[in-house]
């Protein structure tokens, strides 16, 4: 368990930062964050980079700013700083929520939002949360600035939007619209682990009392997150009774796509993808003060 | 916590560990923070395959590696070493296959050791496995136990016509006889998954061979200096005046630690062919293979009993599920499962054979509760099992059968149990149950539509393991008896010598108060010295099976009586009194009665070593005392485990609310100690009745190598835990010690089944396997569900 070597640079901006991932042979520079995934990966020399590009420098990457209807929070923050911040519990509660799953608090108080998402692990609890919230993430490469939609990054198991000359830089979260309500539920055989199955909603509810908007996402059920359409679809516009939110529930299961691991048969976290999105959408919905 | 029992001296007093404040303080020593100059590291290339022919081996490219300074093969180790002993031979006719620290023609499970490289440090030891070139031929695979029992199985060992590795039987009375009569007949099949201990200080060795006066030293993270400096003399055919073995702290030992290994034969030889000290630590990823695996085996069983509930039989058998190659513990767990499968029933007929199956699976070893876990779960699954089928009170059925105190020492199928009150304990339990509000709890919990359900589990436990005698007769190629030295010094203080080990189970506090005691000096003034194979005395086996309190405390006794005759007779001198007249307490020995008439235990020392003239006529000089103990049989301790769960019946998760042990480990030396062990004991069978499986894909390739995978237990998975003392002297123990190591760990499995089946009560669920993940309980569930609508 001791790494290949590899060469080592401290960036200094975030040009110098992409200037080295561009120039580098075989685009295998690596960008070296909390290194909560990344470390384990090399000295299991399931990675091996040629250059480590450490940004943990770079601290122009590190902030959460409320921009009006905008959450926007630097790639380089802390996990534990996202789930303690007031102004990203104030906007999107539900992301407060989830970071409170990842890992121990020693974990988050090193691994950053930027590289859990980066690293694209589909147990992960932060880019299926940015998936429910539909989050923009900024990538920066050699050209300049470009905007992705989380539901548009994650395209399959480890991989993402972001090129090898490329890195993401922000994170952008549209604040929760009045009357949503939000709840993580998460199945782990530990506290801390990877979901086995995890689901985040949010349900937007009307004066009316039916549902305007619902986002479902589940993670640790696809080789990416994903949004329960359908589910989602059976809630708009309904009154958020047992009956319709076991519908959903039903409709989440049909989204989830996995192979059976050590851990758990496939149809396992198919069946508790539904027992989990019905659970969570209870407590959004009573989280929005509608009694189920 | 538990009851509160007064102390007047130290044995049984709640003194905090001497160990902790170092330990604590980071300022431990363990093995890796051993530096030796010019000390070179190593590291193992392992089989990628299940099992394969190896066709070639082209290590140049490694060689030729700056820093590399040697690379060692399979045919290298064969003109140097022989085979890799094996100490438990205690089945009839065992197979032995003939294994050397490496292999030289076929490798048999993923994992195994190939070739050894030592090198300036880890980093290029590991670039230079990357160099090595083997050609391999893939044989096909037998990755699982039926695989390895079917008629057209792919042999491991092509010298024998399948993959049996042996069988042993053991039987009483007339079985036959007793399912013929009985009123009623339980049939289950069980299934205890692959688990391992996981000391968080992986496995290591450090040697260092003296070219010249041939001397090799080695420091190894292990539980048994004596016993591993032979085998090592036998691996390397080296006499043992020649071998120390050094032991530094130890960062926990689970019994795996007790095996001997491969990797300190590697290192010793290419020490020897270098000139330079050789450290080989096993990584994490690098122990789920190459440590010590356990548990995995299926028990078909039957037990057979009358209407009113007394058991009549028992028959079945247990399959081991063996690795590609034995450990030096072969198939010695799984023997003692089959051994103890009565429990502490009376059984009066009983056929239950072991059968010992290799598979291209790693090799089964030792660990923590070794082959009782998976007994217990058997017994006490039955014996619930059979309350639930004659609908009686289940801890009624455990009192039916269980033998009365006058009944002791109670001959069971194969050991003699030498003392017990299991009513009594049994009781104990029930009061702290009824103590602790939990049929309350059980019954709130389930007003609000929760299934929470309470189990019990009683077990025996073989300590003080063991009597040479016993072992011997047993079949195990190797002596068990322990040694102390006691010798006070010329200030009074007193040194105590051990061939004991210790892993952090805090011995050295638990020898000091035991010695203290004996001795009538203050704790401070007790020095225990172990881990040393030149300066402590010889010790069987190692510290494994419950033995250190027992066999280590009892001779210190023994070595304290006798060093009390030389005190008192060279104190009497010195007060002119007689030696009858005297008492010896907190370091000084005064006249009875009348205590300023006394001199200090300092000045009996600086009598003994340098003011000679002092001494007696005829006494000689220094003041030290050697015991060996080997007692006559073992010390059988046992206990009662409750525990209160709760299960999501629609997940199958199941969380661990509440834990209660009744235990009777004889005279208790330390109520903090014997607590510790349990907490630990607990945490792990937690941890192995519902996370811990060492898992294998259909090809015969290990999925669990990290912590991501292998899950044990956190601070999250902990109930409270509380334990509840008794003290039933062991009878051949001086002190009437018995051992508490293994009590923690072996009923918790089973009382979480029969809790998990108590919590469903309404379903008639069975649970039949360990560990009981999610997936496999909710299918219980479903299954259950099903059959009722």
């Amino acid at each position: 368990m001791k790494p290949a070597s590899v060469e080592y640079h401290k960036a200094t901006s975030i040009a110098d930062a992409v200037d080295v991932l561009s120039s580098t042979e075989d685009e295998d520079a690596k960008v070296l964050a909390g290194g909560q995934s990344l470390v384990p990966m090399l000295s299991m020399r399931l990675a091996r980079p040629s250059v480590l590009v450490d940004i943990n420098g770079l601290t122009d990457l590190d902030y959460i700013r409320r921009d009006g209807d905008w959450l926007s929070i630097g790639a380089l923050t802390r996990s534990r700083a996202v789930e303690k911040s007031a102004a990203v519990r104030d906007a999107a509660p539900l992301l407060s929520e989830a970071m409170g799953f990842v890992g121990h608090a020693t974990i988050r108080n090193r691994g950053t939002i930027g590289g859990s998402v980066a690293h694209a692990d589909p147990a992960a609890e932060a880019p299926a949360v940015l998936c429910a919230l539909d989050a923009e993430l900024v990538i920066t490469g050699p050209a300049g600035a470009r905007t992705v939609g989380a539901n548009d990054f994650f395209h399959g198991f480890l991989t993402t939007a972001v090129g090898p000359d490329e890195m993401l830089t922000e994170i952008r979260v549209p604040v929760l619209p009045a009357g949503t309500g939000c709840a993580v539920e998460e199945l782990a055989r530990r506290h801390g682990d990877f979901a086995m199955v995890a689901v985040f909603a949010a349900v937007t509810v009307g004066d009316d009392g039916r549902c305007t908007d619902a986002r479902l996402a589940l993670a640790g059920t696809n080789p990416t997150p994903v949004r329960a359409r359908e589910a989602e679809a059976v809630l708009v516009g309904s009154g958020l009774t047992a009956e319709t939110i076991a519908q959903a529930a039903q409709a989440a299961a049909g989204v989830t796509n996995s192979a059976n691991d050590i851990h758990a048969p496939a149809e396992y976290r198919r069946d508790m993808a539904s027992v989990l999105t019905r659970r969570a959408l209870r407590r959004a919905a009573s989280d929005a003060n509608v009694v189920v | 916590m538990a009851e509160q029992r007064t102390a007047s001296g130290p044995i049984g007093a709640r003194i905090r560990r001497t160990e902790d404040p170092r330990l604590l303080a980071g300022q431990a020593r363990y093995l890796d923070d051993i530096r030796l100059p010019g000390m070179l590291e190593g590291a193992v290339l392992r089989s990628p395959y299940p099992h394969a022919r190896i066709l070639r081996i082209d290590v140049s490219r490694a060689r030729e590696l700056p820093g590399v300074f040697d690379v060692i093969t399979g045919a290298e180790v064969r003109e140097l070493a022989a085979p890799q002993p094996v100490i438990w031979q205690q089945i009839p006719d065992q197979r032995m296959p003939e294994s050397y620290a490496l292999p030289t023609d076929r490798v048999r499970y993923v994992g195994e050791a190939v070739v050894a490289v030592a090198a300036v440090d880890r980093y290029v030891a590991e670039d230079a496995l990357e160099l090595i070139d083997i050609e391999y031929e893939p044989l096909p695979v037998a990755a699982t136990l039926d695989e390895a029992l079917a008629e057209d199985a792919p042999r491991l060992y092509d010298q024998w016509p399948d993959n049996k590795m042996g069988q042993h039987t053991f039987t009483r009375g007339n079985v036959d006889e007793a399912f013929t009569q009985a009123d009623v007949v339980l049939r289950e099949t069980l299934y205890y998954g692959r688990q391992m201990g996981l000391p968080l200080e992986t496995r290591g060795c450090i040697a260092s061979w003296d070219t010249y006066t041939n001397q090799l030293d080695l420091w190894l993270s292990t539980q048994g200096a004596h016993v591993n400096r032979d085998l090592m003399g036998e691996a390397l055919r080296k006499p043992v005046h020649e071998i120390r073995v050094r032991v530094p702290d130890v960062g926990g030992g689970f019994g795996n630690k007790l095996d001997f290994y491969i990797e300190e034969v590697l290192a010793s030889l290419m020490s020897r062919r270098t000139g330079r000290p050789v450290k080989i630590i096993e990584d994490r990823v690098e122990s789920f293979v190459a440590n010590a695996h356990s548990r995995e085996q299926r028990m078909e069983v039957e037990l057979a009993a009358t209407s009113d509930g007394v058991i009549t039989g028992i028959r079945g058998t247990v399959w081991a599920v063996l690795g590609g190659r034995l450990s030096g513990a072969a198939c010695g767990p799984p023997w003692l499962s089959a051994a103890v499968m009565a429990g502490p029933y009376k059984v009066p007929n009983v056929d239950v054979s072991v059968v010992g199956v290799f598979t291209n699976r790693s090799p089964i070893g030792s660990y923590r509760g070794w082959g009782q876990p998976e007994a217990t779960l058997v017994y006490e699954r039955l014996v619930e099992l059979l309350a639930r089928k004659l609908g009686l009170d289940r801890n009624e059925v455990r009192r039916k059968n269980f033998p009365a105190p006058e009944e002791f020492p109670f001959p069971s199928t194969v050991f003699t149990y030498d003392s017990g009150r299991y009513a009594e304990c049994l009781d104990l339990c029930l009061s702290g149950v009824e103590k602790n509000g939990w049929k309350e709890r059980q019954a709130a919990a389930r007003a609000e539509g929760r299934s929470v359900g309470i189990g019990y589990g009683f077990h025996v436990e073989c300590t003080a393991f063991g009597p040479s005698r016993v072992l011997n007769a047993v079949g195990v190629q190797h002596s068990g008896f322990g040694q102390s030295v006691v010798r006070i010094d010329s200030t009074g203080r007193v040194t105590v010598y051990t061939g004991e080990v210790p892993m952090g189970q805090g011995i050295q506090t638990a020898l000091a108060q035991v010695c203290a005691q004996s001795l009538g000096v203050p704790i401070e003034d007790v020095t225990v010295i172990a881990g040393d194979t030149d300066s402590c005395p010889y010790m069987g086996y190692g510290t494994g099976g419950s033995r250190a309190a027992a066999l280590g405390g009892g001779a210190i006794i023994r070595a304290a009586e006798k060093l009390k005759k030389q005190i008192r007779d060279i104190g009497a001198h010195l007060l002119e009194t007689a030696p009858e007249d005297l008492v010896i307490e907190n370091g000084r020995v005064a006249v009875s009665g009348a205590p300023a008439r006394s001199v200090s235990m300092a000045e009996i020392g600086n009598a003994a070593y340098r003011s000679v003239g002092k001494l007696p006529a005829g006494q000689t000089p220094t003041l030290e005392e050697r015991e060996v103990m080997d007692p006559e049989d073992l010390a059988w301790a046992y206990g009662c485990t409750a525990v209160l769960v709760e299960v999501d019946r629609e997940t199958g998760a199941v969380k661990v609310l509440d834990h209660l042990i009744a235990h009777d480990c004889g005279t208790v030396i330390n109520p903090m100690i014997v607590e510790g062990q349990i907490h630990g004991g607990v945490a792990q069978s937690i941890g192995g009745a519902l996370l811990e499986e060492l898992v294998y894909g259909e090809d015969g390739q290990i999925q669990t190598t990290t912590f991501m995978d292998y899950l044990v237990p956190t601070a999250t998975d902990m109930p409270p835990m509380q334990a509840l003392h008794m003290e039933t002297p062991a009878v051949h123990i001086p002190g009437g010690i018995k051992g508490v190591g293994e009590a923690g760990t072996i009923a918790v499995p089973a009382a979480i089944a029969n809790a998990v089946d108590d919590a469903l009560d309404d379903l008639d669920v069975t649970v039949t396997a360990i560990p009981i993940t999610p997936p496999r309980l909710l299918a219980k569930i479903r299954a259950a569900q099903e059959q009722q609508s």
